[in-house]
């Protein structure tokens, strides 16, 4: 058992520590490991790290000032008076291990997110990195960019006008511009921290250059990051000129050997490939494009957040850098199925009130804003309390909705916002129709594959 | 030093609660530590309204904080099992008096006085101070207990 406690008081002189004391020994006692975390006269000492918090089994407040509170999201905690945890530090401790998770659904879901962005290694940790530091310029550039076409479709031609001005702020000229060098940079930046940055972001805009789009820019940051690495590791310099080395060295020789790297060695073919990429998306229909939509969205449901999820998002992210102007289906078909399973979940308390308890009805009040947000994490609480029936259940919805949505063609500029970017949707009746089907045969699925609670 | 032979009253006589907090005001008084006993008596009491000071164990720690205090004290009684509205209701006979002024003045004495309540919820040192039998013995156990200075 791990526990985790805080303690506070207002004077902050005695209490606090003595509680501290309290609490740990009474953990002690019962072979618990214990860390706490004092809030006293002289500042916060002990501090419970995201790590501490991610392993604890359960938390324990004893506290008479407010505490940070959000990070607890999601636990098992006791919130008591300081003066308990020197009455009964036991007692507390057993408590704390039966209570309630703290938060609501939405905090809970926050909390599962960035524990597992924590968790996140290697690879698809700088993968994940990238795309997350490029998501708000596609968001930002493809509204900009949706904007332009209310005034119509080639009204951004008309120099000088509204339109116009949009479009060369979400556009190539714009945000859609900078998006490939901020994924490179930002996947290097993980890879190498600050010294990579600029080798990264440099080699994205050659990959633009070189027209090898989203794929070029993952080539890009990877080389640069690993490059800027080895460049740390294997060129030494005297102590004085150390200081050289992240500001001067590293970044020079590494945007040199990337850029030349990659328009001498690897870029012509990766440009070819992300051609052939995006000329088979293109041309896909009728059945190939129904059979991606539906592989697309039982990705999206199987681990909810988790990296097959996100895989099939960044590929959706990808197809969106190639697509400027026109949408990508297979963005929309990825949002769509990515709504899918908290709606469903949601749909299915208020249609089976007898199969689920208080606690998943109130939960699924909240599952309804989470799945109309692209929140599908809003599924995890679901789906951790009854995986064998939720998670089949969750996947056949999505997938219906991804092979529905690519069939009605939808298309979609931008990466993120749910219903609140469905202005951004090319045929929104057919996106409805394919998010509805979806979220109803999710929810008759999961009403009927439950049984109903006893009582 | 927060505390020196001075701060300490071993069987101290008091009546109750605020007789005890009184007498140990004047202590520190006397030595200079606060400025005002009344305004200094006042801010022990306010804090001691909030809910009781006596933390159990037979040990109270009454504090305040308030310009009254010159500079950080510490100041230690025995007295006879005597009424402190304890925290686990039992009577308490070893008090802790903290005087530390308004104005932030350096960490280091509530190091000291954190360090100190930690102390004070362990056994042994609850009996080494029940046993002294002189002023110097009080500090002698502090020092041994690396809390005199850190």
């Amino acid at each position: 058992m791990k526990i985790l406690a805080v303690t506070a008081c207002p004077t902050g002189i005695a209490h606090t520590y003595m509680a501290a004391e309290a609490l740990e020994e009474a953990a002690k006692g019962k072979g618990y490991d214990i860390k706490v975390e004092t809030r006293g006269s002289v500042g916060v000492e002990n501090e419970l790290s995201a790590e501490d918090i991610a392993s604890a089994d359960a938390i324990v407040l004893a506290c008479d000032t407010a505490v940070p509170m959000e990070r607890f999201a999601g636990k098992r905690l006791i919130n008591v008076p300081v003066a308990e945890a020197l009455k009964d530090a036991g007692g507390l401790i057993e408590q704390s291990l039966k209570a309630d998770l703290y938060g609501d659904l939405a905090d809970q879901v926050s909390q599962i997110k960035s524990q597992k962005s924590a968790e996140r290694k290697g690879v698809y940790k700088h993968l994940m990195n990238g795309v997350s530091f490029m998501i708000p310029f596609v968001v930002a550039g493809g509204i900009a960019i949706a904007i332009s076409f209310i005034f119509g479709y080639n009204a951004f031609e008309q120099e000088g006008s509204l339109a116009a001005y949009l479009m060369n702020i979400g556009g190539g000229s714009g945000a859609f511009g900078l998006m490939i060098p901020i994924l490179a940079g930002y996947i290097a930046f993980s890879i190498a921290d600050r010294p990579g940055l600029a080798p990264g972001m440099i080699g994205g805009a050659v990959a633009m250059q070189l027209n090898s789009g989203f794929l070029g820019g993952l080539v890009a940051g990877f080389l640069a990051g690993y490059l800027a690495l080895l460049i740390k590791k294997y060129i030494k310099l005297p102590k004085n000129l150390q200081g050289i080395m992240p500001v001067l060295v590293i970044p020079v020789l590494g945007t040199l050997a990337t850029g030349l790297i990659l328009f001498y060695v690897i870029g012509q073919p990766v440009a070819a490939i992300n051609t052939a990429m995006i000329n088979f998306l293109q041309g896909m229909s009728g059945s190939n494009a129904i059979i991606l939509g539906l592989i697309l969205g039982l990705m999206m449901a199987v681990d909810m957040g988790g990296p097959i999820n996100k895989a099939a998002y960044a590929f959706g992210t990808g197809t969106l850098t190639a697509a400027i102007g026109t949408g990508s289906m297979v963005m929309a078909a990825v949002m769509a199925a990515g709504m899918v399973p908290p709606l469903g979940l949601a749909l299915a308390t208020v249609l089976f009130k007898n199969k689920f308890t208080v606690a998943e009805k109130e939960a699924g009040k909240a599952a309804w804003v989470l799945g109309a947000s692209f929140i599908t994490e809003g599924a995890i609480p679901f789906a951790a309390a009854d995986p064998i029936r939720v998670i089949p259940s969750i996947m056949i919805g999505s997938a219906l909705t991804g092979a529905l949505s690519m069939a009605f063609k939808a298309t979609l500029a931008v990466p993120h916002g749910g219903i609140f970017v469905f202005f951004a949707v090319e045929n929104i009746f057919g996106y409805l129709i394919a998010i509805v089907a979806g979220t109803v045969l999710t929810a008759l699925l999961v009403g009927t594959l439950k049984k109903s609670i006893e009582g | 030093m927060l505390i020196n032979e001075h701060l300490v009253a071993l069987n101290l006589e008091a009546t109750s609660k605020e007789d005890a907090i009184r007498k140990l005001a004047a202590l520190a008084y006397k030595e200079g530590r606060i400025n005002d006993q009344d305004k200094y008596i006042e801010s022990v009491l306010h804090r001691e309204a909030e809910y009781s000071t006596g933390v159990g164990f037979g040990v109270a720690i009454p504090h305040g904080r308030t310009n009254a205090v010159n500079e950080p004290v510490l100041l230690f009684a025995t007295v006879k099992s005597m009424d402190w509205q304890s925290l686990d209701g039992e009577p308490i006979d070893l008090i802790f008096m903290i005087g530390v002024p308004e104005e932030e003045t350096g960490e280091t004495h509530l190091r000291i006085l954190a360090a100190l309540s930690r102390k004070l919820m362990k056994a042994p040192f609850r009996e080494a101070l029940r046993s002294v039998t002189t002023p110097a013995d009080l500090i002698e156990v502090m020092r041994e207990n690396d809390l005199l200075s850190i």
